[in-house]
């Protein structure tokens, strides 16, 4: 299994010189079986980066079919969704799957709701030309999709839930833990660890770097260190830090990975916009 | 009075190399009189960075701003949430915008920070909103700034403004599609639909009054998304080019016109092309065009006719009073 981070900034899609090596993209993770078969987490915007490779392909001719996950629907892990040109190609068939956001309100109407007349000329996901279906299911479901085994957890997320992924593939395994708040960041919830156990990739929230944590406790993300002790006591392979702060320039990230490389045996990278990683 | 760009860019923003020097954020343009007063004209994601530098102005003391928004697609409206002088207690925060009823902008404005978007409900956010409704045809006044709305011609609306300060004046024209093939309603278009009797009168009546208002203005800041092949492809997505800028401008006697709302495939490199091809084109016409570029600020009402010490082939630098050239 490979994988490819396409977005990998939280809450804001950061531009300018500052961002460049880390990217400033919001949350998109593809995921690329040894088959072949494709796997798509979240719909930030670095999805319309992965969109232009995929026109390149059978996308291009509508002949396309993709599984997107979603961890959530703030506007961080979505803005990309109306901009993804593979919609608008007839003949692809998308499934976008994900937990419905809080009670009562479908994941469908939510999306609908992005399209609406007033914020999208999309006006709704009817106009979008491709087969695109909007499939929820409740968290802690198992997914079977082609290539690809997804286990899920609700994991809390401020004032929400988010859903958390492990996807096994080709015996490999990877954890996606983005967007998660634990009661404490040295305590993470089994669910979490249960997700994580044995990973080969461990991708984790890792929004506030640690000496910034208390004056942003509450706000639904972790500090670096919660993705370290998710990773140790998983027995996880490799950790990657994700979902950088829109505050953070590359050199304020730099900081952040050798502080918490010096922390713990586990091999620690910031997840970075660019080329396939080996799982 | 000055206007300065906070965010440039269309549809969405777009981070990277290719974006660095005209800058990935989306609409937002911060307006200062002479005296100080401030408006900010469209709330895309370049008002999170114009946000830190008000709050840091500010230092915690609370404040009135005034939004007007063109329209409430995404990539105008997104920034409001990351916009900080709204966490700071007491702020209070006016939205202008153009909506069938004051309750309904409530819901619209509102509904971009519901619960399965956004942490914090607008409700919750410290400082207070209200919104005032926008109507083409009936002129405002904030502070030192006298605005005119004008209609234009985008999917469910959209409204541009002239502002007029200190004895000169600039306008907003965006988004907008050119007023000759497609007429924009408040549904969905698959592609250009055929134009009755009454769409083509509707088209010219917005064209005409759009000039009008346009005469007299010092500079025009302009929706030209699209280079010509490009609008051809794509004539019914509610965008306009430079050159149907440029003949708006000519009819209405317009000495500057600054292209804007990039689209977002447009790489650093492209932009300097568009920039240089159009520079030359609007020359023919004794039209100045800039290109406008995060950070780039244009001073309203000081154009005089001394070109001689002017960079023709950079865009941006070397005219007179710009603060900052894309690097």
């Amino acid at each position: 299994m490979k994988l490819r981070f396409w977005g990998v900034r939280g809450s804001f899609a950061m531009s300018g010189r500052d961002y460049l090596r880390y990217g400033g993209n919001t949350t998109s993770v593809e995921l690329l079986s040894d088959g072949g078969d494709r796997l798509l987490i979240d719909l930030g915007t670095g999805a319309t980066e992965f969109a232009k490779q995929l026109m390149g392909s059978e996308f291009g001719k509508g002949s396309g079919k993709l599984p997107i996950l979603l961890s959530h629907t703030h506007l961080d892990h979505i803005q990309g969704l109306p901009f993804f040109t593979p919609f608008f190609i007839k003949g692809n068939e998308i499934r976008i799957m994900g937990a419905d956001p809080i009670s009562g309100v479908s994941l469908e109407a939510t999306l609908q709701n992005q399209l609406a007349p007033h914020y999208s000329p999309l006006n709704g996901l009817e106009n979008l030309a491709a087969g695109v279906s909007i499939e929820s299911f409740t968290p802690g479901a198992k997914l079977s999709l082609p290539g690809f085994e997804v286990a899920t957890a609700a994991v809390p997320h401020g004032s929400m839930w988010t859903t958390a992924f492990r996807i096994s593939a080709d015996g490999k395994v990877v954890t996606f833990l983005s967007d998660v708040e634990y009661p404490s960041p040295d305590e993470p919830l089994p669910q979490a660890l249960a997700l994580a156990q044995d990973a080969d990739l461990v991708i984790h929230d890792a929004m506030h770097a640690d000496r910034d944590y208390d004056l942003r406790r509450g706000w639904g993300h972790s500090p670096a260190r919660a993705g370290v002790i998710v990773a140790e006591r998983a027995r996880a392979k490799r950790l990657a830090l994700f979902h950088h702060s829109p505050d953070a320039t590359d050199e304020m990230i730099d900081e952040v990975v050798a502080r918490t490389a010096s922390q713990t045996a586990v091999p620690v990278f910031a997840a970075a916009e660019g080329a396939y990683l080996d799982v | 009075m000055q206007i300065t760009f906070w965010g440039v860019r269309g549809s969405y923003p777009v981070p990277g190399a290719a974006t660095v020097r005209y800058g990935g954020q989306t609409s937002c343009v911060e307006v200062r009189s002479d005296s100080g007063d401030c408006i900010i004209v469209d709330a895309g994601t370049g008002m999170r960075a114009l946000g830190n530098k008000l709050a840091g102005e500010a230092a915690g003391r609370p404040g009135q701003y005034h939004v007007l928004l063109s329209h409430v697609h995404w990539d105008h409206i997104q920034g409001l949430p990351f916009f900080s002088p709204a966490y700071i207690p007491g702020t209070r925060i006016s939205v202008y915008a153009l909506l069938t009823a004051a309750d309904e902008l409530n819901q619209v404005i509102g509904g971009i920070t519901r619960h399965e978007f956004f942490p914090m409900p607008l409700e919750a956010v410290p400082a207070s909103f209200d919104f005032q409704k926008v109507e083409p045809g009936l002129d405002f006044v904030i502070g030192a700034f006298h605005v005119t709305p004008i209609a234009l011609n985008h999917p469910f609306g959209s409204v541009g403004y002239r502002i007029d300060a200190d004895g000169s004046s600039w306008a907003y024209v965006a988004d907008t599609a050119p007023f000759d093939q497609v007429l924009h309603k408040q549904h969905f278009l698959p592609g250009p639909e055929p134009l009755s009797d009454d769409d083509k009168t509707a088209l010219e009546a917005m064209r005409s009054a759009l000039v009008q208002r346009l005469r007299g203005v010092d500079t025009v800041v302009y929706d030209t998304h699209f280079l010509p092949e490009e609008y051809a492809r794509f004539p019914h997505y509610g965008h306009s080019t430079p050159d149907q800028a440029l003949e708006i401008c000519a009819e209405a006697g317009v000495r500057r016109l600054v292209l804007y709302h990039h689209a977002p495939a447009h790489t650093d490199d492209q932009m300097d092309q568009i920039a240089a091809r159009y520079l030359a084109k609007g020359a023919t016409r004794n039209i100045e065009v800039l290109t406008s570029f995060e950070g780039m600020s244009v001073p309203i009402g000081e154009i005089d006719d001394s070109h001689d010490e002017r960079e023709t082939t950079n865009p941006g630098t070397g005219v007179r009073g710009i603060k900052q050239v894309p690097q």
